[in-house]
């Protein structure tokens, strides 16, 4: 019994030193926060030497409900952390926009390990289908980040039927070839602003509160920013969850086999039509909804924001989380949204900086700071099985 | 029709600067089965490399004190093509041998990372790099005759790339070197059997790529006249799209597609209204079409995947 109290508040505690770390990094300076990444990722490389990461790995896996509560708790108390610091709310917000996106595109990464070199249009496809919308055409931003999702997922087909037929450096071109295209389109349409954006994309709105006005909570006066805080973490645990799901599902195994050998995958049954369209099709859909969350939250969008270096942005935060694995990805692109942040005084050595981590990461690191994790299944009957352990856990152990 | 024909002339230089840097992809690829990204910017590096020599560095205006123009002129280039093949090797050594045998992904980013780091330490570190420069007129201008269409600069451009590939073919065809080059390329394993020294020649594939390179970017900045920091990714993808085209790993693909590409860009920017703008949009679905419909190219092996 001791025993059990012991290993509930360990997992709280770790769940709770993860929180902080994250929550000095954000509010910190830039050498301060390097300093904590540095220690954070001392830590996890002696911890695996030590296989104690996989300890810690279960015992937050054992005691879940324990541990959402705490980040949950950590994201409603966070406005109040930062005193309502909206520069620090805004770097959030965005962090938990590219989780989603990140999350979306691990599916074609991750899951079928195929290179998409063209989130970003995916996620400007949806950004711009509900700033047009709403814009020209008055209709209301919750009908119109619907439309762009549908968009998104229009485009993820487009993209999508290529990798049917090309892998590898084929479908890289591809995609890179559609990325380019995308923001060509975009430059040389002035119906959709061209070179100049949209300005001016009304915010949502729930029955007269504009999402754009700011909150008193508990006496505190609250920038309007922490509206978005709490919709775009709501969204993000849902689609989050939704991937989890989706990766320990046949889908997501399914992904895994093609990922291996697709000829075998398809060999024992996989349809890898359908299969490989929907990682690209609700890839698309996680960018396409975190896009028309952005067009509305900062109510301008340019094409700056959608070009192939985001695109390679978004791969970079995948690939530095650990590819096929939901936590690391948005622990990666968390990351990633923060030091971009504090680097902004710095804005002409941004791309050179993503360069060069994404060089080192592939070298020293290359499954990310959270490599994915062999699957494991639960026995029907532990007493039965329990001398087979090697053979159920794929002979890991 | 003198449209036509300085349009036809048009296509054929922009067709010279896509080959040799098309070529460069079917060479690495051919030898190594892996496809180096940052080859576009690792060409504009060279351009910039002359432009170094000839403006801020002042080789080129010591050299013409000694020798005639045209040969410190030839020299500045060969001087550049070599720096641009010494990059090209690092680039082999610094993000390409870490993922031999890994999965092909990891080569695909560091490429394309490697690219990135390219065009921003030029963009930082070359004086104004951010900005679009002049390229020095080191290929004489004037006209042939009283031709408007023939002036020198377009003649030397096509005579450049035609020697090259000239001398690329008796290199890969006629030497005992450039026959181990294509032994590779066809087995690996069996050259390395019989006896030839595997890395040696592909160090000596990287330089040869990396010189054409070289001499591909010099011929770009003289087409265009100008050179921006940020022309490599544009360019690289634009010799990747040839190389695809012609059939990845052929050299000859290389010439084919890169005239394919060139004529169709010039004349969607010539003979379509407004088509200025749309004329690389042109050229990429082409080459998405070719992925999905004939993946081999013009030119390349048609290859089953076995299991």
């Amino acid at each position: 019994m001791g025993n059990k109290i012991y290993r509930y508040s360990l997992a709280g505690l770790s769940t709770l030193g993860i929180c902080m770390a994250l929550y000095v990094c954000l509010s910190s300076a830039l050498l301060v926060a390097l300093i904590v990444i540095a220690l954070a990722i001392v830590i996890l490389s002696v911890g695996e030497r030590k296989n104690v990461i996989d300890k810690v790995y279960r015992l937050i896996g054992d005691n879940k409900a324990l541990n959402l509560g705490i980040i949950a708790l950590f994201i409603l108390l966070l406005p109040f952390l930062v005193q309502g610091n909206n520069y620090l709310l805004h770097i959030a917000i965005m962090a938990g926009i590219f989780s989603i996106v990140a999350l979306g595109l691990n599916f074609q990464i991750g899951g079928i390990g195929q290179i998409n070199f063209a989130p970003a249009a995916f996620y400007g496809m949806g950004a711009y289908t509900s700033a047009f919308l709403s814009v020209k055409m008055g209709l209301s931003p919750w009908l119109g980040t619907l439309c762009g999702l549908l968009m998104a997922i229009v485009l993820g087909v487009v993209v999508g039927f290529p990798a049917l037929k090309a892998r590898g450096y084929y479908l890289s071109l591809v995609t890179i070839a559609l990325q380019i295209i995308f923001t060509l389109m975009i430059v040389n349409s002035p119906w959709i602003g061209g070179p100049n954006g949209i300005p001016g994309i009304p915010s949502y709105q729930i029955g007269g509160f504009s999402f754009r006005t700011p909150v008193a909570l508990g006496g505190i006066q609250l920038p309007y920013q922490v509206n978005f805080l709490y919709l775009v973490y709501i969204l993000l645990a849902l689609f989050a969850l939704a991937a989890n799901r989706l990766y320990n599902s046949r889908v997501g195994l399914a992904w895994n086999a093609i990922e291996q050998d697709p000829i075998v995958a398809a060999c024992q049954g996989i349809n890898l039509t359908n299969t490989q369209l929907l990682a690209f099709c609700l890839g698309a859909a996680y960018a396409g909804i975190a896009g028309a969350i952005y067009g509305h939250y900062t109510s301008f969008i340019g094409v700056e924001n959608f070009d192939f270096s985001q695109s390679l942005i978004f791969i970079c935060m995948v690939i530095l989380g650990g590819t096929d694995n939901v936590p690391g990805v948005v622990l990666g692109a968390v990351l990633l949204t923060m030091i971009d942040e504090k680097l902004r005084d710095f804005s002409g050595y941004r791309l050179l900086m993503y360069g060069i981590v994404l060089i080192i990461i592939l070298i020293i690191r290359p499954k990310g700071l959270l490599p994915k994790r062999i699957r494991v299944y639960q026995q029907k009957d532990r007493s039965e099985y329990s001398s087979h352990s090697a053979v159920v856990t794929g002979g890991s152990r | 029709m003198e449209l036509i024909i300085s349009q036809i002339l048009n296509a054929v230089m922009l067709a010279c600067t896509y080959t040799l840097v098309g070529i460069g992809f079917s060479l690495f690829f051919g030898a190594m089965d892996i496809v180096v990204f940052c080859l576009g910017d690792v060409a504009i590096a060279g351009a910039f490399a002359i432009m170094a020599l000839s403006t801020v560095m002042g080789v080129y205006a010591s050299l013409s004190g000694i020798l005639p123009a045209p040969i410190s002129g030839i020299i500045v280039v060969f001087i550049g093509a070599c720096f641009t093949a010494g990059l090209v090797t690092l680039m082999y050594r610094a993000v390409i041998v870490p993922f031999e045998g890994k999965n092909i992904n990891a080569s695909l980013l560091s490429t394309i990372a490697a690219g990135i780091v390219i065009r921003e330490l030029i963009g930082l570190f070359y004086p104004e790099g951010r900005n679009p420069h002049a390229f020095p007129q080191l290929l004489p201008a004037g006209l042939i005759g009283d031709n408007v269409l023939l002036s020198w600069r377009n003649i030397i451009i096509i005579a450049i790339t035609f020697i090259m590939v000239m001398l690329l073919y008796w290199f890969v065809n006629r030497t005992k070197t450039g026959l181990s080059i294509q032994a590779i390329s066809q087995n690996k394993e069996a050259a390395i059997m019989v006896g030839i020294n595997w890395h040696r020649i592909i160090v000596i594939t990287f330089l040869i790529g990396g010189f054409l390179l070289g001499i591909g970017g010099f011929l770009t900045a003289s087409y265009f006249n100008s050179l921006r920091f940020d022309m490599g990714a544009m360019y690289g993808l634009k010799g990747f799209c040839v190389a695809v085209v012609g059939g990845l790993g052929s050299i000859y693909g290389a010439i084919v597609g890169g005239l394919l590409i060139a004529f169709v860009e010039v004349f969607v920017t010539a003979f379509i209204p407004g088509g200025t703008a749309y004329s690389s949009v042109a050229a990429f679905l082409i080459v998405v079409l070719f992925i999905l419909f004939k993946p081999e190219g013009i030119l390349g092996e048609k290859t089953v995947e076995k299991v």
